[in-house]
């Protein structure tokens, strides 16, 4: 298949690939996965007290279309508002990236991990986040 | 097309396969272009079409995932992106940190350790098999041209699990070619 230059940039070269630590309570996980082809995704954000997202980073098992989505997508939200961050739709990564339509999933997981690590991030900073958890 | 029709194989997900493969040898001789050296135009074409679409039903039917899609599509369930349900996290996170296992086996090229991740997955992959073979014997048990809608849903999320191991015993089998090549 014909990648467009921009996949094939971030594919080779994928920024913020790595980990933070989920335990740190200013650190949102977010994880997908999609059953129809098997990739699977992680993107994590670190939010400052004033709510700007001032890090990124991911890991993605999955073909050049869902690796370019991923890290396109935490190139975006660095440096955002959570609230700016959530906003990021799907079809955004679809036209930066060039995306043919049977790649259109990745771009999906791709906004569905933001969403995801920002919906753990604010579950954290609910009031009972802060208590010790028994169940697991 | 039901694959299923045309290479005469039943509707249920557990086949034996080296019989298949011989009947799919045969047909597939039978429709051969050689034997129709001196039939019409239309023959030739007919033929050519029968033998494209019995060694599609072929490929559909000798690999689990496309034979349990297969049977799924019977039962009127749609399979596929955005209409499969999701994997629950705890799933996800585990399949996250065998993959990155795996990496890091593979940067330490520690072939023992990337062969036990192969074995582990594709022992999860037979169980996976073996829970499809059940929830489609389930299905199908006395109404093949109409399976039960909740048997198969009951059993769809196992497609989906045996996806991700499958991604996962390719890519060991990718890191054990280059380690061979090198």
């Amino acid at each position: 298949m014909a990648y467009s230059d921009k996949v094939i940039d971030h594919a080779e070269n994928p920024r913020n690939v790595g980990t933070l630590d989920k335990e740190d309570p200013s650190v949102g996980t977010g994880l997908v996965g999609a059953p129809a082809c098997g990739d699977v995704m992680r993107l994590q954000i670190k939010v400052s007290n004033d709510g700007v997202i001032e890090d990124a980073k991911f890991k993605t098992f999955g073909c050049g279309s869902a690796i370019a989505s991923s890290s396109l997508a935490t190139e975006w939200i660095k440096g955002k508002k959570v609230e700016e961050a959530e906003a990021i739709k799907n079809v955004d990564i679809v036209n930066e990236l060039n995306l043919p339509p049977v790649k259109i999933h990745c771009s999906v997981l791709a906004e569905d991990a933001i969403k995801s690590a920002i919906a753990d991030y604010r579950a954290k900073q609910l009031p009972s986040a802060a208590e010790p958890q028994i169940d697991e | 097309m039901d694959p299923f029709a045309v290479i005469g194989a039943p509707r249920r997900f557990d086949l034996d396969l080296s019989a298949l493969e011989k009947t799919h040898r045969e047909l597939a001789r039978a429709l051969h272009p050689d034997k129709f050296a001196h039939a019409s135009t239309s023959e030739r074409r007919i033929a050519l079409e029968k033998a494209a679409t019995v060694n599609e039903a072929w490929r559909i039917v000798r690999d689990p995932i496309r034979r349990a899609e297969a049977l799924f599509g019977i039962g009127g369930i749609a399979v596929g992106h955005t209409r499969e349900p999701q994997a629950s996290s705890a799933f996800l996170m585990d399949v996250l940190e065998q993959r990155e296992a795996l990496a890091q086996a593979r940067k330490d090229r520690d072939m023992v350790k990337v062969r036990a991740l192969g074995e582990h997955f594709e022992a999860r992959a037979k169980a996976a098999e073996e829970k499809l073979t059940q929830g489609f014997a389930l299905a199908f048990a006395g109404r093949e041209s109409a399976p039960d809608r909740g048997a198969l849903e009951t059993v769809l999320p196992v497609l989906g699990e045996l996806r991700f191991y499958r991604r996962f015993i390719d890519e060991v089998s990718a890191i054990i070619e280059e380690e061979e090549v090198s």
